[in-house]
């Protein structure tokens, strides 16, 4: 779910660690430790690695000593702001096989633009390439579901306004749910650049609103760990 | 239609217009070389993600440098 799913889907991250959305409970759990056991993987940092803190929204934190990982770092979360459970997700995914046979299930795109939506400024340009690559992969086959993720999610001017204008229907249905498709059917770049960025600054101060218990449990876990 | 090129220049409508497998595969070279070049897997610093401990230590590499520096510095 974070910058190995980001490339796969037309955005470029560099990313030095690798997250997983996992299921948590009992049996998945078990499997997982084992699983962490076999990379020779420990907790770095807190929470520590149980259900309690993954089910509550906490990410956990591990580095790899088996030689052929050694130092890779691993996060692992089940739950994410705005995003839907993980069996939902899980029904949804995208199934990567790569040249060599792995099989790599990943976040659908419409769930990984969701779980991006964080309070980092780092996430927000990448947000932008994902739509962006999928609207100029599939603008010619302009199916509606496709159309309606584009009105949702584009954080691009010139193509929110070249979506409503092939979807005018369509986007007047959602401007309830997105109010700035209003200026991108008005074709007014400039007003929904400044409307693109408002709606930006709250899902990230919705991230912080999200973040702050969690983060006080953090600072509180850590105080105890000294 | 907008054209990728006219948007977002020619670097990034290349990258587009590979498959996701194609994606994967140039950025595992990528990686490869990062490695080869005593990259370090420690993540960047990033004060705004909700992780961030100001306070915990960060592994360093053997030779006890960080793994870019600079090694000619140009006049401004």
């Amino acid at each position: 779910m974070g910058g190995q799913a980001c490339v796969f889907y037309g955005a470029a991250e560099f990313s030095r660690d690798i997250d997983f959305a996992i299921l948590a409970n009992g049996t998945n759990f078990a499997r997982l430790k084992n699983a962490l056991a076999e990379l020779d993987a420990e907790v770095i940092a807190v929470p520590p690695f149980s259900l309690k803190y993954l089910r509550k929204g906490h990410a956990v934190h591990f580095r790899c000593r088996h030689p052929e990982a050694a130092g890779l770092r691993i996060d692992l979360m089940t739950k994410m702001r705005g995003v839907d459970s993980f069996s939902k997700l899980w029904a949804r995914r995208t199934t990567m096989a790569l040249p060599d046979g792995t099989r790599c299930d990943l976040l659908s795109l419409p769930d990984l633009v969701q779980a991006k939506k964080t309070q980092r400024d780092k996430d927000w340009p990448m947000l932008r390439r994902l739509v962006e690559a999928h609207f100029f992969d599939h603008a010619r086959t302009h199916r509606s579901a496709h159309v309606k993720f584009w009105l949702r999610e584009l954080r691009t001017p010139e193509l929110l306004i070249e979506a409503t204008r092939k979807a005018p229907v369509a986007a007047r249905r959602l401007t309830s749910r997105r109010p700035l498709l209003h200026q991108a059917l008005a074709g007014d770049a400039r007003a929904l650049q400044v409307a693109l960025r408002r709606e930006e600054e709250l899902e990230r101060a919705s991230d912080r609103g999200y973040w702050k218990p969690l983060k006080v449990e953090l600072e509180s876990l850590r105080h105890a760990k000294v | 239609m907008i054209q990728p090129e006219e948007l977002v220049g020619e670097e990034w409508a290349e990258w587009y217009r590979l498959t996701p497998v194609e994606r994967w595969l140039e950025s595992e070279k990528l990686w490869q070389t990062y490695l080869a070049l005593g990259g370090s897997l420690d993540p960047e610093s990033d004060t705004q993600s909700p992780f961030f401990d100001s306070k915990a230590p960060r592994s360093r590499l053997a030779h006890g440098r960080t793994s870019v520096r600079v090694l000619r510095r140009g006049r401004v």
